[in-house]
């Protein structure tokens, strides 16, 4: 009877000692990153772990890294915003549409002339995103429309629009293709452009505004307890109001970010893109149920999510086609809610 | 009660579709004085309990604060007023940690540029959250804590001592002795007389009615959305009070 009880304590404290050692996220997500640089090393035959290829998974990771941003602020809050793709796509198309129509411009425009109507794209941008969050924040709180739905619905109205705009075509203006391009400092090749660096920057900013300040101190509050957080004297239509506006310019700057990398302001810039912000962020260890997540585990969570974008079309030991990568992402994804699952329970 | 009238709600009522919740409730509260609110389930406490924190706006009637009338559009205008409330079982976010709890919605910012971008004195409202919490005198753990780390009790006390220490006139306490054991409960009744000593006005809710004819001056009874009974304590026996809780006393069945 005992010897039957301490086995069954022993198995315990073993499980618990497994899921103890995962309960860490980024810890668990820096070593998922080094595993996968070797795995994608050997299968690669050797051509993964070299500047270039890291300079293009930091490329990739600068699209959405912005989005994953902005989707956390929103998943944290306990809702969602599905229009950032969409809302990618109309900024980088309105940016376009007033550089070429509105201002005659052409892609014959380039280097440091450019630089000027680049930040006038930017500006664009941001200002297109926080006009989309805005309405968002509308739908929610005015009209008392789930997050789901609402933000369904201007995903649709907005990548419309992105079409109605630049009919359907790439309106190609000017570019300074340098902020795209890596640095090389005497001589030494470095993965990192400014474009990179700057979603760099605002990330950094980002992780401190959600962990450091009041308005990050709200935004768990209210998808942890929004009775709780009305009680204290807090409003969350307000609170909704700035994060979906947040969000909004996030993905408003992440339009600029593709305009930038394409010299174009296309339709289809912003496509699907929701969902893999969607994917980083539950990667990245936010809780869907609102309440929970880090900003640490969001940055390494994208860059493990494009770090196997990357590394499965360089392996070279069998041929994995476009359709298996979905495959692929999509059980990482599967697994990164199960080892969720499992640190919860692991807590209790 | 020589003490002035601090809080008072008049004529009441309060709808959810056909559902009446609350039907012309009036309700004296003195300063210093401790006001018992007891009813069956679905009497209207807890609604009452939500109009007088500005949580929810009444139907009809009105309400005064020290003689003034007020109309709460939300609780954040009840809590600048002075009145804290205590709600049953939904008063803390989990995810966040007891200091972080107690200043919400009040936080304290750090010196300088970064305090006005709105970062936060963390050390100092973990500091401050102990102090104020074993000045309320209840047992609790750890200021940096999260809350969904904390037993129910615990909870409990954190919810309770962030009410009693930032209440400056009225104390509104929706059932503080769920999910305690005997001691803590005792310490809470403790808090209650201290509250009262300071000349504050408590409201208290509860279904042990022990507790209630034990710390209370006044009993009101409430059923069905209207105040069936007001009285001073003294007044009230167990059996009688469950009588009128239950609408069998007038009947004198036993």
């Amino acid at each position: 009877m005992s010897n039957s009880k301490q086995d069954t304590a022993g198995k315990l404290s073993l499980l618990t000692q497994v899921k103890a050692s995962f309960s860490n996220q980024s810890a668990l997500l820096v070593v998922t990153l080094v595993v996968l640089g070797v795995v994608f090393q050997i299968t690669s035959q050797g051509i993964f772990l070299t500047t270039n290829t890291l300079g293009t998974v930091l490329n990739d990771w600068g699209s959405y890294i912005l989005l994953a941003v902005a989707q956390t602020f929103v998943v944290i809050t306990g809702g969602i915003d599905l229009s950032v793709g969409a809302t990618v796509s109309l900024s980088s198309v309105v940016a376009g549409w007033v550089l070429v129509r509105g201002l005659g411009l052409d892609s014959t425009t380039t280097g440091s002339d450019a630089t000027p109507y680049v930040l006038l794209a930017v500006f664009v941008s941001l200002m297109v995103g926080l006009t989309v969050g805005a309405i968002n924040a509308f739908l929610i709180n005015v009209l008392r429309i789930v997050p789901f739905i609402a933000t369904l619905a201007t995903m649709g109205a907005m990548a419309g629009l992105a079409i109605i705009i630049s009919g359907g075509m790439p309106l190609q203006g000017p570019n300074n293709w340098e902020l795209g391009i890596p640095y090389n400092v005497f001589g030494i090749q470095l993965p990192i452009s400014t474009t990179v660096l700057a979603v760099i920057i605002i990330t950094v900013i980002c992780g401190l505004v959600l962990h450091k300040t009041k308005f990050g101190l709200h935004t768990f509050a209210l998808g942890s307890n929004s009775f709780a957080t009305r009680a204290a004297g807090i409003s969350p239509a307000k609170q909704i109001t700035k994060v979906y506006m947040l969000s909004g310019g996030l993905a408003g700057l992440a339009g600029a970010y593709a305009y930038i990398r394409l010299g174009a302001g296309s339709p289809s810039n912003g496509s699907g893109m929701e969902l893999y912000a969607i994917a980083a962020v539950v990667i990245g260890g936010v809780s869907l149920m609102g309440g929970v997540g880090r900003m640490v585990g969001i940055a390494l969570g994208t860059l493990v999510l494009f770090t196997v974008q990357s590394g499965l079309l360089m392996v070279k030991v069998v041929t994995v086609s476009p359709s298996l990568k979905q495959v692929i992402v999509a059980l990482l994804i599967v697994a990164a809610v199960a080892v969720q699952t499992l640190q919860k329970s692991g807590r209790k | 009660m020589a003490q002035k009238v601090i809080y008072e709600i008049r004529n009441a009522s309060k709808n959810y579709g056909a559902v009446v919740a609350l039907d012309g409730a009036s309700l004296k509260l003195h300063a210093g004085e401790v006001i018992g609110l007891v009813g069956d389930n679905g009497a209207g406490k807890s609604t009452l309990v939500k109009v007088l924190s500005g949580a929810h706006s009444p139907d009809g009637g009105e309400i005064f604060l020290e003689g003034e009338e007020k109309v709460w559009s939300n609780p954040k205008q009840a809590l600048e007023a002075g009145i804290e409330t205590l709600y049953q079982d939904s008063g803390l976010a989990q995810h966040l940690t007891v200091s972080q709890n107690v200043f919400l919605g009040r936080e304290k910012f750090v010196k300088g540029v970064f305090g006005k971008l709105g970062f936060l004195a963390k050390k100092q409202m973990e500091e401050e959250a102990q102090k104020d919490l074993e000045a309320v005198g209840i047992a609790f753990p750890s200021s940096n804590r999260p809350v969904s780390q904390l037993s129910g009790g615990q909870r409990q006390a954190v919810a309770i001592g962030r009410a009693v220490s930032w209440a400056r006139k009225v104390l509104i306490l929706d059932e503080p002795t769920n999910h305690l054991g005997a001691r803590q409960s005792a310490e809470v009744l403790e808090v209650i007389k201290k509250a009262k000593a300071k000349g504050l006005g408590v409201i208290f809710i509860s279904h042990t009615l022990p507790h209630v004819l034990a710390v209370t001056d006044r009993i009101v009874v409430l059923r069905l959305g209207q105040i069936v009974r007001d009285s001073p304590t003294s007044e009230y026996t167990a059996d009688s009070l469950i009588g009128t809780i239950t609408g069998s006393y007038s009947k004198e069945e036993k």
